[in-house]
């Protein structure tokens, strides 16, 4: 993983796949955390969209999980890694509106393919590396000064 | 602190009495912005951001909190009433039981001296059908965020303010019900009888302390007023017995039974023909505003938050309970009928002139501060690991005995020198467990 930079605060959480009922939890941990360093909030909305977005995707697809909450000088990075089936087709993967979700996800209204394309949009770079069978490690960097 | 933007800070709108408070916790616990601490055992003192939400004041079981109210007497007295123009709030209807009707209660308002009374039931129509032309104006803007927030309720606006910021942005500058009669009556009085704007006095009936304050101290979202506000309890006795005593036929009240709705939650968009939700209840709220801060619900349109539950009905000026009020409500929008009395052309008109616009008064203007410099966010990332290297040595029985809502805002405190680990109840048996004996 190319993460040359310090992290300055570090953080770990772990996420549980098929946990439904306490699906959420981590990302609004992410995004208390942020809040209380005082990032401006469009910050904030971004990178807990993207923490929301990962997590619910190992709810639903991925193995037991482990989101890394990094903060370095210049930016915040999540990595999120999975020893789940992975993805099959990434380029696939994140077009808008595909989804491999089952009918009982899409019931709960999640699983509209909307996940990897919408986290896609709200980082400023952003990494995925995904083998069929071993997992998924996607890592998210967030510039705290947008230029 | 994040958060305390001055602008929207105002003096808390409770009061403690010290004589009756014995320093329990269960207003600090029940605060949804932490404002509140008992340091050193002793009385309640509220320190932080007060957002008028009222939590405290039903929490405390020997009433040591109370709401800072105006002094409204003199309105009674009949040589001040006269002029007054009373404008009041559609839960009053649902206060006198299922045998008196909007119109009676308007009527009743006239018998006691009022001599001018405005009803906003079909203001509130006119309203719920300029929001939903809103609606479908942003929805055609590519990448606006949704869903939009009712500006309705003043609490969840300043819930957004202090904890939600980014949210602001989603409040329609739409005027609300109350604003646009305020507005319309006075313009009209005032063109009629030559009088200036400044000398129309309104009095507000509503069963709301946080209208009471927005009105009372100028303070956003709303444009300002200099008007009289009072609660439904204050004016109910007499209110009552005028009722009883109607011979009058007089109509004064032109709403179908959507506009009167808006009294209870789900009323208000019950008359927006959008994809729309309401919520009520304080817990619910914070609790969808979280999930709305991390961009889901966006396929909803418009997002109706009251903090108190089933809406205004259940607010603390009022009088009968809650529920009752709801049934008496349901039987009046039957008899209405369910049917918008507005005609749609018209109203189309005036909202494409700008008539229902309102600047949300300096609280939605400007754009997001500038991003952090790197020492601030060393400065926030130091007390943060401070905060949680403190967390580490605490019990977490989440007790509150120390006077602070919990064990993570304890640690806050004690990270910001506000308060010292000693005020840990159980310190002396963590600083055993944990072999600690360095000085603190």
């Amino acid at each position: 993983m190319p993460n040359d930079h310090k992290p300055i605060l570090l953080k770990t959480f772990e996420i549980m796949p098929r946990d439904f009922t306490r699906a959420g939890e981590v990302s609004i941990k992410v995004q208390g955390t942020l809040k209380s360093i005082g990032f401006n909030s469009d910050l904030v909305r971004r990178a807990s969209i993207c923490a929301y977005e990962s997590e619910m995707n190992v709810v639903m697809y991925g193995g037991e999980a482990i989101m890394v909450l990094f903060i370095s000088s210049d930016r915040i990075t999540l990595d999120v890694k999975d020893d789940g089936p992975g993805i099959e087709d990434v380029d696939l993967a994140l077009q808008e509106g595909y989804s491999t979700a089952l009918p009982e996800y899409r019931e709960m209204g999640f699983g509209a393919g909307m996940g990897l394309p919408n986290i896609k949009k709200n980082t400023d770079s952003f990494k995925i590396y995904s083998e069929k069978g071993k997992g998924t490690h996607l890592s998210m960097d967030f510039y705290i000064d947008r230029k | 602190m994040p958060n305390s933007d001055p602008h929207i800070y105002r003096a808390p709108y409770v009061q403690v009495d010290e004589t009756l408070c014995n320093g329990c916790v269960l207003c600090v616990k029940a605060c949804p912005t932490k404002a509140i601490r008992v340091r050193d055992l002793k009385a309640a003192q509220v320190e932080g951001s007060c957002i008028n939400c009222g939590e405290c004041v039903r929490a405390c079981p020997r009433r040591a909190i109370k709401e800072i109210t105006p002094q409204s007497v003199d309105v009674f007295h009949k040589e001040v009433i006269g002029d007054l123009v009373v404008c009041p709030s559609t839960v009053i209807y649902t206060q006198f039981g299922e045998n008196v009707l909007p119109n009676d209660v308007l009527l009743g308002l006239t018998i006691m001296g009022f001599n001018y009374v405005h009803d906003q039931t079909y203001t509130s129509e006119l309203y719920q059908f300029a929001m939903e032309l809103y609606i479908g104006e942003t929805r055609k803007i590519a990448d606006f965020p949704f869903p939009l927030i009712s500006p309705i309720c003043p609490v969840v606006i300043w819930l957004i303010a202090y904890r939600f910021p980014s949210l602001l942005k989603r409040i329609p500058p739409i005027a609300t019900p109350r604003e646009i009669v305020t507005r319309e009556a006075k313009s009209r009085l005032s063109t009629k009888y030559g009088v200036e704007l400044e000398n129309i006095k309104m009095l507000h009936i509503t069963p709301c302390p946080a209208v009471m304050m927005a009105m009372k101290e100028n303070a956003p979202p709303y444009v300002p007023y200099g008007d009289r506000v009072m609660g439904i309890n204050n004016i109910y006795e007499p209110l009552i017995k005028n009722i009883q005593e109607l011979d009058d036929d007089r109509i004064l009240h032109h709403s179908s039974g959507v506009g009167i709705g808006s009294a209870m939650s789900g009323g208000e968009i019950a008359g927006i023909n959008r994809n729309c939700l309401a919520v009520s209840g304080l817990h619910q709220t914070i609790r969808y505003l979280e999930n709305i801060e991390m961009g889901l619900l966006s396929e909803v349109d418009y997002v109706e938050f009251r903090v108190c539950l089933e809406g205004c009905i259940g607010g603390p000026f009022t009088v009968i309970d809650r529920y009752r009020a709801k049934r008496h409500l349901q039987k009046m929008i039957q008899m209405f009928g369910v049917e918008k009395r507005i005609k749609y052309a018209y109203v189309r008109k005036l909202y494409k002139e700008g008539w229902f616009f309102t600047s949300r008064h300096g609280l939605l203007a400007g754009d997001d501060p500038p991003p952090l410099t790197t020492s601030a966010i060393l400065e926030g990332i130091e007390r943060q690991n401070r905060v949680e290297e403190i967390l580490k040595f605490l019990p977490r029985k989440e007790c509150s005995v120390c006077g602070c809502p919990d064990c993570r805002t304890f640690a806050e405190d004690v990270a910001d020198g506000r308060a010292k680990l000693q005020d840990c109840f159980l310190w002396e048996k963590q600083k055993e467990r944990f072999k600690i004996h360095l000085p603190p």
